[in-house]
C-alpha cells in the first residue's frame, strides 16, 4: 500500500483555480521528485497534502486514511512533515529554540529525533546553535528548517525546492543529508526545478505542469525523455 | 535648602512617572502580545482592564484586610481570563478566517456591551477601591511624600515583567509564541495546535490587563467607559513601540509614562497632546514603531482553522437612475406631511448617510479601515462654527469651506497613514483623530475648548434664501448631500474608483500593475476626508452649536457601525446603515439608557452572522427571486449582476 495517494485532487486559491485532478502515490521508503517549472503547482500540491490550503474536492489519503479535511497540525502530527519554500526558520529563535519548538512529546515513534540526533546529521547547526534563525545563512536556514521538521518524527518529509538559491557546493552536501534522512527510514518527496538534482537522489518522478501531471516515470526514463524536459522543463 | 526642595520632588516625579509606566505596560504588554500571535488588535483591552478594576472593587466589598486584599488582587485577573476565553472561544474564533477587520470591529462591538454591561452591574458613577491599611499611608523618601501604594507597583509591575520573561523566553509554550507571532502558519505545519494557542494568549493576555486593572483601581477609581481611554493610551504605546513586540511595549510604556508626567508641569494644558504628537513623530521617523518591522500578514488560509472563509461577494449592478429618483422624490415631498421632529431627524439622517458614504469611499471601495473620520467631521464642524462666529464669514462661503480645511488636514494626516496598512493604518488615524480632538478640547482660547462654540448664526444664502428654519435647512441639507452623494457615486465607478478596488482586491497585484498604490489611497483619504469635513459643517448649521465630543474617537466608530450594518460592498449600504443607526439612536435614546449594549449587540450580530450588511443580504435575495424575471430586472438594475 502507498504511504501517500493523492487522488483527483482539485485545489483553488479563492476563485482561481490552481490544481487539476492531480493524482500521485508515494511508497514507503521511496524518494519521489515533484518537477516543474515556476508557478506549475508544485508548492500548491504540498500545501494540499499538509492542509494548508486544503483541496476542494479529490482524496489525500496517508496510511491508507483520509487526511485532507484535517487542519495542518493534525496532518503533521499523524506523520506529514512539511518543509517549505523559502526556509522559513524563526527568525527570533535562536537554532537550539527552532528546533525544540517543533519537539513533539505525545507522539511515541519508535527512535524519535532528538536535539542530538540533527545535530549528528547537520553538525553544522550545533556549531551555531546559539545564533538566531535570522543570523544564519541559507544554506543553515535550509538545514534548520529540514531539522526542525524532522524533531516532528515525520514518516514522510514534503521538501519544497531545497536547492533553490544555494551554492553547487551546498547542493552536494544537501543530496547527501537527503539520502541520509532516506536511511533513517524516512520517505520523501520532493518538489524541484533542479533536474540534476533529483537525479542524484529520487527513484521516481512526476512533472507537473499548469495544474496537472503530464509525465510519471522512473527518474532514469525521464533523464532519458528529452521531449519531456523540453516541454515540461526549463532544460 | 534648595536642592532638597528639588531633590523631593524630583523623586516624586521620577516615582509617579514610574507608577504610570508600570499601569501602562501591565496593559500594553497584554495588548501586544495578543496581536503579535492572534493578529488582532483587541480594542475590548481596555474594557478587560476595567472589569479589572470592577473586579477587585467588587471582592474588597466582602475580602477585608490584607490577606483579602491580596486574595482579591489575584482573583480578579483570573476572573477577566475566564470572560476573555469565553470570548475567545464563542466569538472569536468563529471569524479568523474573515477579513482583519472584522476581527477588530468584533471586539469594537465588544467594548460597546461590556461598558454598558458595567453600567448596569455596578451604575454609572466612579467608585474608589479601599486599600487596606498596611498599604494606604505613604512615607517620605528624599524629602518627597510617596504613597505606599506606589512602591507596592513599582514592585509588583516588574516582578509581573520578569515572570513574562520568563515564560516567553524559558518555557517551552513561551518559545512557541514567539515562533508562532513571527509566522503562525508554520507553526501550524509544525503540528502546533493554534486554536488552543490563541485561546492560551488571549487569556493570558487579559490577565495581564485584569491585573493592571485590579492595581491602577485602588490608586485611581473606576468607572463604565475609564477602558476607552485606558485602551487610546495603550494603542499609543504600542504603536510607538512596535505592534507586537514586548521590548516595545515596555520602551513604549516608560516613554509615554515620563512624558505624561513631564507634560502635566510644563504643559498642563496640551499633556494629551503631547503623547500623540510623540507617536506622529516617532512613526514619521519609522513607520512600523521603534521596534517594529512591517508585517508579512501570514493570513489563516482556508480550512486552517477548520472552517471555510464566508465569501462576501461585492455586488456589481447598479440600480437604474430611474428607481434611484423615486426616494430622491418621497424626499423632497416628506415636509408637505410631517413635522419639524421627522424633518430634523432625516435631517440627521442625510448628514450620517453623507459621513457614512464618504467612509466607505476608504473601507468598502479602497479596503482602508479608517478610525479617524471623527477628526475631519470636527474640522468641517469647527471651519463653519468658527469662521461664523469670529470671522462673520457668511454661511455658503463658510460651508464650502469646510471641506477645503477637512481635506487639507486630511492630505497632512494621510500622508503618513498611507504609509501603513491594515490595522496599523487604523492605529495612526485613531491617533492623529484623538490629536485632534485633545486641540480641541483643550485650546480654550480659540475652540472654545470644552464648551465648543454655541450660537453658530445661520445667515441667508445669496438671493436671500433663509436655511435657518427646519424646514429650509431639511431642503439645504437634502441638496449638499444629494449632490454629494451622487458625486462620490460617481467617483466610485469612474476609472479612479476602479483602481481603487483593485487595490483593495490585491494591493500587491495592483502594485505590480504600475499602480502607484500609496498615491491612490492618498487621493481617497483626501476626498474622503473633504466629505465628512462637509457633513461636519453642516451639523454645525443644523444644531447651531458644537462642542468636541464631535470628535472623539468613540464617533469615529460610528460610520464604521453604520457601514457595517449597511453592507461594505454595496454604494447604499452606507446610507442604509445611517438610517437604521440614526432612528436607532434617537429612540433608543429616549427609550433605554443601554442604547450602546443595543448597538454593540446588533454590530456583534452583524459581523458573526451577516457580514455582508443587510443590503448585501437583500441584493443576494433579490438577485435570486427577480433574477428570472428578465422586467423585473430591466427597471430595477440597470445591469444585471455580473461576475
Ligand atoms: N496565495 C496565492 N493566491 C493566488 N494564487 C496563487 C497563490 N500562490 C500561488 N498562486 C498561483 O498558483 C500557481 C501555482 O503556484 P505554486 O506556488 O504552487 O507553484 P510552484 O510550482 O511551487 O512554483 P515555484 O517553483 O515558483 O515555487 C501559480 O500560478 C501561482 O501564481
Ligand atoms: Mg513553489
Amino acid at each position: 500500500m502507498a504511504l501517500l495517494e493523492l487522488d483527483g485532487v482539485n485545489t483553488y486559491y479563492g476563485r482561481s483555480h490552481i490544481l487539476f485532478d492531480v493524482s500521485l502515490s508515494v511508497a514507503k521508503g521511496e524518494v519521489v521528485a515533484l518537477l516543474g517549472r515556476n508557478g506549475a503547482g508544485k508548492s500548491t500540491t504540498f500545501r494540499s497534502v499538509i492542509g494548508l490550503t486544503a483541496p476542494r474536492s479529490g482524496e489525500v489519503r496517508f496510511k491508507g486514511e483520509k487526511v485532507n479535511g484535517l487542519r495542518a497540525f493534525r496532518i503533521c502530527r499523524r506523520g506529514i512533515g512539511f518543509v517549505p519554500e523559502d526556509r522559513r526558520c524563526f527568525p527570533d529563535l535562536t537554532v537550539r529554540e527552532n528546533l525544540e519548538v517543533a519537539t513533539r512529546r505525545e507522539k511515541q515513534a519508535e527512535n524519535p529525533w532528538t536535539v542530538d540526533r540533527v545535530y549528528a546529521l547537520f553538525p553544522r547547526l550545533q556549531e551555531r546553535e546559539r545564533n538566531l534563525g535570522s543570523q544564519l545563512s541559507g544554506g543553515e536556514q535550509q538545514m534548520l528548517t529540514i531539522a526542525r521538521t524532522l524533531m516532528t518524527n515525520p514518516e514522510l518529509l514534503l521538501l519544497d525546492e531545497p536547492s533553490e538559491g544555494l551554492a553547487p557546493l551546498v547542493v552536494a552536501l544537501l543530496a547527501e543529508m537527503i539520502l541520509q534522512i532516506r536511511k533513517e527510514g524516512v520517505t520523501v518527496l520532493l518538489a524541484e526545478q533542479n533536474l540534476h538534482f533529483c537525479a542524484k537522489v529520487a527513484d521516481r518522478g512526476y512533472v507537473i505542469d499548469k495544474g496537472s501531471v503530464k509525465y510519471e516515470g522512473t527518474m532514469k526514463d525521464l533523464l532519458a525523455d528529452d521531449e519531456v524536459k523540453e516541454k515540461y522543463l526549463a532544460v | 535648602m534648595m536642592a532638597t526642595i528639588d531633590v523631593s520632588f524630583l523623586t516624586v516625579q521620577v516615582l509617579s512617572a514610574l507608577r504610570q509606566a508600570a499601569f501602562l505596560f501591565l496593559i500594553s504588554s497584554g495588548l501586544t502580545l495578543i496581536f503579535g500571535v492572534l493578529n488582532i488588535l483587541n480594542f475590548a483591552h481596555g474594557a478587560l482592564y476595567m472589569l479589572g478594576a470592577y473586579f477587585i472593587y467588587a471582592l474588597t466589598l466582602h475580602l477585608t484586610g490584607p490577606a483579602g486584599f491580596v486574595v482579591a488582587l489575584l482573583a480578579a485577573p483570573l476572573g477577566v481570563a475566564l470572560i476573555a476565553a469565553v470570548i475567545e472561544t464563542g466569538l472569536l474564533r468563529r471569524i479568523y478566517v474573515q477579513e482583519e477587520i472584522y476581527q477588530l470591529l468584533l471586539t469594537y462591538a465588544l467594548v460597546l456591551i461590556i461598558d454598558d454591561l458595567a453600567k448596569i452591574v455596578f451604575g454609572p458613577e466612579y467608585k474608589s477601591i479601599p486599600k487596606p491599611d498596611a498599604i494606604s499611608g505613604a512615607v517620605t523618601i528624599f524629602g518627597g511624600t510617596v504613597p505606599v501604594y506606589t512602591l507596592l507597583v513599582l514592585v509588583l509591575a516588574p516582578a509581573i515583567a520578569l515572570v513574562l520573561w520568563y515564560l516567553l523566553y524559558r518555557t517551552r509554550t513561551g518559545k512557541i509564541v514567539r515562533a508562532t507571532s513571527s509566522d503562525r502558519e508554520m507553526a501550524d505545519a509544525l503540528g502546533i495546535n493554534m486554536s488552543a494557542l490563541f485561546t492560551l494568549v488571549f487569556a493570558f493576555g487579559a490577565i495581564l490587563a485584569g491585573f493592571g486593572g485590579a492595581l491602577a483601581g485602588p490608586a485611581r477609581t473606576v468607572f463604565p467607559g475609564v477602558g476607552t481611554e485606558v485602551i487610546i493610551e495603550s494603542f499609543v504605546v504600542v504603536v510607538i513601540g512596535g505592534l507586537g513586540n514586548l521590548w516595545g511595549a515596555l520602551i513604549g510604556s516608560l516613554l509615554i509614562g515620563t512624558l505624561e508626567t513631564v507634560g502635566i508641569i510644563v504643559f498642563p494644558e496640551f499633556e494629551m497632546s503631547l503623547i500623540y504628537l510623540l507617536m506622529v513623530a516617532i512613526l514619521v521617523v519609522r513607520p512600523w514603531g521603534l521596534f517594529g518591522r512591517p508585517l508579512k500578514i501570514k493570513a489563516l488560509s482556508e480550512k486552517n482553522l477548520g472552517m471555510e472563509a464566508q465569501e462576501i461577494s461585492p455586488v456589481h449592478f447598479s440600480v437604474n437612475p430611474l428607481v434611484r429618483v423615486i426616494p430622491v422624490l418621497l424626499l423632497l415631498a416628506v415636509p408637505l406631511v410631517t413635522g419639524r421632529f421627522y424633518q430634523y431627524l432625516l435631517t440627521q439622517i442625510f448628514i450620517a448617510s453623507l459621513v457614512a458614504v464618504a467612509f466607505n469611499l476608504l473601507l468598502g471601495t479602497t479596503g482602508l479601515l479608517s478610525f479617524g473620520q471623527a477628526a475631519f467631521y470636527g474640522v468641517g464642524a469647527y471651519t463653519v462654527g468658527l469662521l461664523a462666529t469670529k470671522a462673520g464669514v457668511s454661511t455658503l462661503p463658510a460651508l464650502l469651506l469646510a471641506p477645503v480645511f477637512a481635506a487639507a488636514v486630511a492630505a497632512l494626516i494621510g500622508f503618513f497613514c498611507v504609509r501603513l496598512s491594515g490595522v496599523h493604518f487604523a492605529m495612526l488615524t485613531l491617533a492623529f483623530g484623538q490629536l485632534v480632538f485633545t486641540i480641541a478640547f483643550k485650546w480654550y482660547g480659540f475652540t472654545g475648548g470644552d464648551n465648543g462654540i454655541q450660537g453658530i448664526p445661520v445667515r441667508p444664502l445669496p438671493g436671500g434664501v433663509e436655511i435657518g428654519s427646519t424646514q429650509a435647512m431639511y431642503y439645504f441639507a437634502l441638496a449638499v448631500v444629494g449632490v454629494s452623494v451622487e458625486i462620490l457615486r460617481r467617483i466610485r465607478s469612474s476609472p479612479f474608483g476602479s483602481t481603487l478596488k483593485a487595490i483593495r482586491e490585491n494591493t500587491q497585484r495592483a502594485a505590480y500593475l504600475g499602480v502607484n498604490v500609496k498615491l491612490y489611497q492618498w487621493a481617497a483619504f483626501v476626498i474622503a476626508g473633504a466629505f465628512t469635513g462637509l457633513a461636519g459643517g453642516l451639523y454645525a448649521l443644523m444644531e447651531k452649536s458644537i462642542t468636541p465630543d464631535i470628535i472623539h474617537w468613540t464617533k469615529s466608530g460610528e460610520p464604521v457601525f453604520m457601514t457595517i450594518i449597511g453592507g461594505i460592498y454595496t454604494f447604499a449600504g452606507p446610507m442604509v446603515g445611517a438610517v437604521v443607526f440614526t432612528v436607532l439612536n434617537s429612540y433608543l435614546v429616549a427609550w433605554t439608557e443601554k442604547w450602546a449594549l443595543v448597538l454593540g449587540i446588533i454590530l456583534l450580530v452583524m459581523v458573526l452572522l451577516l457580514p455582508g450588511g443587510v443590503v448585501g443580504f437583500v441584493n443576494e435575495k433579490a438577485r435570486a427571486a427577480f433574477g428570472k424575471r428578465g422586467w423585473v430586472r430591466r427597471w430595477t438594475f440597470s445591469k444585471s449582476a455580473a461576475s
